[in-house]
């Protein structure tokens, strides 16, 4: 962790995590007025829906943000095809800079916990992990899940144009439950995983700084850097620490975002026995 | 003597009167949605109280022809019996019903999101007395017509299919689920599926990393000082 120069790694570009806060934030209005809405009938939801101007306007609030997701989900699929390497095109989906899921992160998944029991030693990650993969292709599908179904149930009347009435039932159902899941998932693994376990402790800010501490990536990423450094382009990526405020305000964003995710899920946990199911 | 045809036939016609009078109708403050009526008045949640409406009488005049009900009505046993899907009157011969809340008697039909959430009352889709069986021809909740009679009274320009909407949904946990409603059974159970895998992989796998980071330090500071540009 030491403030020389250049000494980190650049990991996103701007667009990326651009796109990473957007997301978040997003995230964190159709988890706070969903709930409001589904807990209603509770102290907690009642007070959650004040903040956004009541049980209807919650829902205003979020039909908005839901289209706004929508629109960022397509713009990103856009990205997606700008940003394969057409040239070598099948082989890079594979290769260690893609996301796509591949034979190897199996094998990291097993021998990680592996070493998490004491058995073997850890696995030599690349640039991205089995678990960040994890990450973007469960909300990549969370997307499309919630995305379909919540567009069905904005607009019944035009949805049950196009399939029978009782598939909002089943709409509803799914968009509940992926919401569950989506948000457990986040503020219990993604949160931990990002900020509490030891090695990131108190926050990884790789997300918002863009770069990753060289040191630490090292450590967790050999085979990351070991192929930059054959490849002889390690010092071109390498970027300088952000200035003390930005570092504060990066802070201040991802504790804000762990604080509320925290707040929803014990507040939605605690009080999930008092609602109609 | 005229006096006494005229006290006579003001008696008679007071009788007559007290007898052909329509009774007291005991209509029960129907309360539209809670959320509504406050709603333009003050900024709140706008959730207030949670009522439901006694049962109404027998609207004055408007029977179902050929039932009799309040006066000599069937026994409960007999109402039992009765098969009550077709009914012109679905609460024909059951005693007490008058004085009694919907809830009291269908528990299972106040749990969906019109009555929980949108404070909707029974009677605003199901209407006043009489309260006919939902399959009954002539009811207004008949599929034939529920999207125009019922729906479209709030949803404009409501379609059969949207109608189609299981009001009452059934809880898609239970395994009667199966039978009537399956794919709203199958879809939850497999979104349930995918939930409690990716929780019993992913919450044991981030807890032992979580504890293993913390005998890992040491061997990363050892590991560490190498050169870097
Ligand atoms: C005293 C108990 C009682 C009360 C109060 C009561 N019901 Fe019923 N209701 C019944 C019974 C019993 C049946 C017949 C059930 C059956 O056939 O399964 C029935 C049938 C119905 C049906 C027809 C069901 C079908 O299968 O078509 C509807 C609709 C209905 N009730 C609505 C209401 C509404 C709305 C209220 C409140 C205004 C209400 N009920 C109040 C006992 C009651
Ligand atoms: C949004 C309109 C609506 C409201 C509000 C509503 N119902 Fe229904 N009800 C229906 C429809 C439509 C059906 C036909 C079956 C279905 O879709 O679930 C039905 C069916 C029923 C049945 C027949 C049995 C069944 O479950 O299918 C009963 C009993 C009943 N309702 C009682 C009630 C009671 C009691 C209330 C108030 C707590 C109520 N309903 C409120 C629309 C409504
Ligand atoms: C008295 C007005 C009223 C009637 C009649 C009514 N609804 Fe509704 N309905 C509402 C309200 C209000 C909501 C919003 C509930 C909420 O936001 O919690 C709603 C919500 C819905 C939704 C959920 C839409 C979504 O986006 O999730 C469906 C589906 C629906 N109604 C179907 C029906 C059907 C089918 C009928 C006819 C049997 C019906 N409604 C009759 C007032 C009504």
């Amino acid at each position: 962790m030491s403030p020389n120069n250049m000494a980190r790694i650049k990991r996103f570009t701007p667009l990326q995590r651009i796109f990473h806060v957007l997301l978040m934030a997003a995230f964190l209005a159709q988890g706070a007025t969903g709930l409001a809405r589904m807990y209603i009938e509770t102290p907690w939801g009642k007070k959650l829906s004040w903040v956004f101007g009541g049980y209807e306007s919650a829902l205003t609030i979020h039909k908005y943000v839901g289209i706004f997701m929508v629109c960022g989900f397509l713009l990103h699929v856009l990205y997606l095809v700008a940003a394969i390497d057409w040239r070598r095109f099948p082989s890079s989906l594979f290769g260690p800079d893609s996301l796509l899921p591949h034979g190897r992160d199996i094998k990291h998944f097993f021998l990680h916990f592996g070493w998490f029991l004491g058995i073997n030693k850890a696995p030599q990650f690349d640039r991205w992990g089995y678990w960040e993969k994890f990450d973007y292709w469960a909300v990549f599908w969370g997307m499309v899940i919630m995305g379909s179904t919540g567009l069905l149930l904005a607009y019944p009347l035009a949805a049950s144009r196009l399939m029978p009435g009782w598939g909002l039932n089943v709409a509803f159902w799914i968009h509940r439950i992926e919401a569950i899941l989506a948000m457990a998932h986040v503020f219990l693994i993604h949160f931990f995983i990002a900020h509490l376990r030891r090695h990131n402790f108190p926050m990884d800010r790789a997300m918002f700084e863009g770069s990753a501490d060289l040191d630490d990536t090292r450590h967790e990423r050999p085979s990351w850097i070991a192929r930059l450094d054959k490849a002889g382009t390690l010092d071109s990526v390498l970027v300088p620490e952000a200035k003390v405020y930005r570092r504060v305000l990066f802070y201040l964003l991802g504790y804000t975002a762990v604080a509320l995710g925290f707040f929803l899920l014990i507040g939605g946990l605690v009080n999930s026995p008092y609602i109609t199911w | 003597m005229n006096r006494f045809i005229c006290s006579t036939t003001s008696a008679l016609g007071i009788i007559a009167a007290l007898l052909l009078f329509p009774e007291i109708t005991y209509s029960a403050e129907e309360v539209a949605s809670a959320l509504r009526r406050y709603k333009e008045r003050e900024v709140s949640t706008g959730y207030y109280e949670e009522y439901e409406v006694l049962p109404r009488h027998q609207r004055p005049m408007v029977g179902v022809p050929g039932v009799q009900r309040g006066i000599f009505p069937y026994s409960p046993s007999a109402a039992r019996v009765r098969i009550r899907t077709r009914l012109a009157d679905s609460h024909q011969g059951i005693k007490f019903y008058k004085r009694r809340r919907c809830e009291d008697c269908h528990v299972k039909e106040t749990k969906d999101i019109h009555t929980i959430r949108a404070n909707l009352t029974c009677r605003q889709c199901h209407g006043g007395e009489p309260i006919a069986s939902i399959e009954h021809y002539y009811s207004s909740m008949n599929p034939i017509r529920r999207h125009a009679a019922v729906c479209s009274k709030c949803h404009e320009g409501a379609s059969a299919s949207f109608a189609s909407y299981v009001v009452h949904t059934p809880n898609p946990a239970m395994a009667a689920t199966k039978k009537t409603f399956p794919v709203l059974f199958y879809a939850f159970w497999i979104m349930v599926g995918v939930a409690v895998g990716t929780f019993v992989v992913f919450l044991p796998h981030t807890a032992l990393w979580g504890i293993r980071e913390l005998f890992a330090a040491k061997e990363k500071t050892t590991s560490e000082p190498k050169q870097h540009g």
